[in-house]
């Protein structure tokens, strides 16, 4: 029986709705950056020396995984085969040397913030023992995430998470720190509860709230998956420390970090919009009334109105410290757009893209959209052109891939393990994307569309967890194509559709889009 | 020898301290029994007299023989909390034994279960100062190994259910 139009029933209305064009493009692009040989940074590079600052590598590999999470969480459910690949490549870049050898020199101290204490600090080459949560807690996140959202432990076996180097040149032996989820996950926890839940440092003594709300989100994802409540525990002494100083400076914006020595708060007095943006996108997921209720004033501050509706960002002021210029990433755009997604803020978000889409270069390559990176602050008839390739490659994209309270919802509203009993794209070939792709529990049917990246593209798709569904057909722009009983071997093998174990592999070649529904009938 | 610090031990139960009777203890004169630990200071206006009373609650519950499953009450607060105090405070609390130490002891302690706790700037009304602290309270098998520990968020039914789930699991 041929299949209703299952456009106005069940899932949600980002399901159905799938990916348009461009946020095709944005994954499209995380993939492509995710496949760049080890080492190979090819338009990643910010302005900053040596992954010290906002732009490193481990912020654009970790929020390509927060985006992605979010996409397959809200939007492509049904397709783990997509996301899954690339979060392990991403995993994989979090673990090079490239990625956290700056804590060797961070860990020295000497900061601006701290230079008066550096001698009482040393050398510390393991970058998740002791503070650097601005590296730990990614990939605390990432890896309990992978766990969270694929049922694959991997990353739980012993050692699965080895940060290692050794060079020909020098330093000797090879340094070699063994971790997992869980014991990177304990070793967080612990350092949170020495801290009095004030959080755990970036840089020696410097407390960010910025920097600790993604360990709690590693938390969170740990008792979705083992169970307990550490989460809980942690956000509860949390607010109990931050009471004595406030989350909020005198002027409304966000306190940037602590000092642990003085117990002085660094308030936003710059307004800088990364602070604000940054803080308000991430604590959104456990105290969303307390954000949502600053953000309208906070952000009125950072933005600027364009022609048409477009909207740029004030950039904050940056005055010479030590009499030095700071040449590091600040990401405020990219921020901007992120905080606005998570807010629901739909008007400043569309601004913020329009002013994007005109002034900042959007580019298409290899079928991945992206803004490349601009250290020019206005173009010639003055508007605001510079991104970083934090904004330009990971953030607006996030913000385009994000729904309304996104971030929210997936920590508030655990997703059932019944998926993973569900009909899905289990492993989908790199030279396809996938645009929709979602299972309807109540009509019993996987709906989901594919287009092959160029003409030359195979196109292969497994469609899995096919078994006791009974009799399945397959439906191809509203045309069956194919049909079988999942648990009987296929007489029915052709060009097009063949049956594997439990699933059946289906090919889509060429750039054509098809729109498919496989249903089933007990 | 490869330098490697990876996965450092989370709990290292070990102290070096002297109970409310004055006498030196450490964690050898527990062996053979579970023993449960908490941390805080008498002067604690909240947190520890309302932890205090859901331990002597839970371990009324228990009904475990005392020698078999003992309660130390730590103090992050040596300067005020001599022997004699703590013996006066914990009269209320007659199955927990207090103890207290020099500050380094105290420190190596806290360092070792990884406690929090600092004391305050701004003195309370009574003139006195507080001394924030972690609250949770921790449970070592009878060699002394860590097992579990309970926030202190846990209400009395939760804390007792847990703690019996870790004594079994702890070879009980």
């Amino acid at each position: 029986m041929r299949p209703t139009d299952g456009s106005q029933t069940g899932g949600n209305q980002f399901q159905r709705r799938g990916l348009d064009d461009l946020q095709l493009g944005h994954l499209r692009h995380f993939a492509n950056l995710s496949r760049q040989l080890p080492n190979q940074w090819e338009l990643m590079k910010g302005k900053g020396y040596g992954q010290e600052d906002f732009g490193g590598y481990r912020f654009q590999l970790a929020y390509m995984s927060y985006a992605l999470a979010l996409t397959h969480r809200h939007r492509l459910p049904a397709a783990p085969g997509v996301f899954k690949p690339i979060f392990e490549r991403l995993i994989a870049k979090m673990l090079l040397p490239e990625v956290w050898m700056y804590w060797r020199d961070v860990s020295r101290g000497g900061s601006i913030f701290n230079a008066h204490l550096s001698s009482g600090y040393s050398e510390q080459w393991d970058p998740v023992a002791r503070d650097n949560i601005m590296y730990s807690a990614y990939l605390q996140s990432m890896t309990l995430l992978y766990h969270y959202l694929f049922d694959d432990a991997r990353y739980a076996e012993p050692g699965a998470l080895t940060l290692q180097f050794w060079s020909y040149f020098w330093g000797g032996e090879q340094k070699r720190f063994s971790y997992d989820e869980k014991s990177l996950n304990e070793n967080l926890y612990w350092q949170m509860v020495e801290s009095g839940y004030l959080g755990v440092a970036c840089e020696p003594n410097c407390t960010f709230q910025i920097c600790n709300q993604p360990a709690i989100f590693g938390f969170r994802l740990h008792d979705l998956v083992y169970g307990g409540s550490i989460a809980a525990d942690v956000v509860s002494g949390y607010e109990q420390a931050w009471k004595e100083f406030g989350r909020l400076g005198d002027n409304g914006h966000y306190n940037i970090m602590l000092s642990q020595d003085t117990r002085q708060v660094r308030p936003n007095l710059g307004k800088s919009p990364w602070v604000d943006a940054w803080c308000g996108t991430l604590m959104n997921m456990w105290n969303r009334d307390f954000v949502h209720a600053h953000y309208a004033d906070q952000a009125k501050d950072f933005l600027r109105a364009g022609p048409d509706g477009a909207l740029s960002v004030i950039a904050g002021e940056r005055p010479l410290v030590m009499g030095q210029t700071i040449v590091s990433d600040s990401c405020d755009f990219g921020w901007m757009a992120a905080w606005a997604s998570e807010m629901g803020d739909q008007t400043t978000l569309g601004g913020l893209l329009k002013h994007a889409d005109m002034y900042m270069s959007p580019c298409w390559r290899d079928g991945g959209l992206y803004y490349p990176r601009n250290d020019v602050a206005t173009d010639a008839e003055g508007n605001a052109s510079m991104i970083e390739p934090m904004s330009g490659n990971v953030l607006l994209g996030y913000a385009r891939l994000n729904v309304p309270d996104g971030l929210w919802a997936f920590y508030n509203d655990p997703w059932s393990s019944d998926r993973f009993d569900e009909p899905a794209l289990i492993t989908v070939s790199d030279d396809l994307d996938v645009s929709r792709a979602w299972f309807d529990a109540s009509a019993n049917r996987l709906e989901f569309s594919l287009s092959g990246t160029d003409a030359t593209a195979e196109g292969l798709v497994v469609l899995g967890n096919l078994r006791s569904r009974g009799s399945w057909s397959l439906w191809l722009d509203g045309a069956e194509i194919s049909s079988g009983r999942a648990d009987v071997p296929a007489s029915q093998d052709n060009e097009v559709v063949r049956r594997v174990a439990d699933g059946l592999v289906l090919r889509h070649a060429g750039v054509r889009r098809g729109d498919y529904v496989l249903t089933f009938t007990e | 020898m490869l330098p490697t610090t990876s996965e450092p031990p989370a709990i290292r139960p070990a102290f070096d301290l002297i109970d409310h009777h004055g006498r030196a203890v450490d964690l050898t004169a527990f062996r053979g029994s579970f023993v449960l630990v908490f941390f805080g200071f008498t002067h604690c206006r909240v947190v520890c007299p309302r932890a205090l009373k859901k331990l002597s609650s839970a371990l009324e519950a228990l009904d475990e023989d005392p020698t078999q499953l003992i309660a130390l009450y730590i103090t992050v607060d040596p300067e005020r909390d001599t022997p004699q105090v703590m013996r006066a405070f914990l009269e209320t609390y007659p199955r927990i034994l207090g103890l207290t130490g020099s500050r380094d002891q105290i420190e190596i302690a806290k360092r070792n279960f990884r406690v929090f706790s600092r004391r305050s700037a701004s003195p309370t009304e009574d003139g006195n100062y507080d001394v924030p602290h972690t609250a949770m309270t921790y449970l070592l098998d009878p060699e002394g190994r860590y097992i579990a520990h309970f926030n202190d968020s846990l209400d009395l039914p939760e804390f007792i259910e847990r703690l019996r789930i870790g004594l079994t699991e702890g070879g009980r």
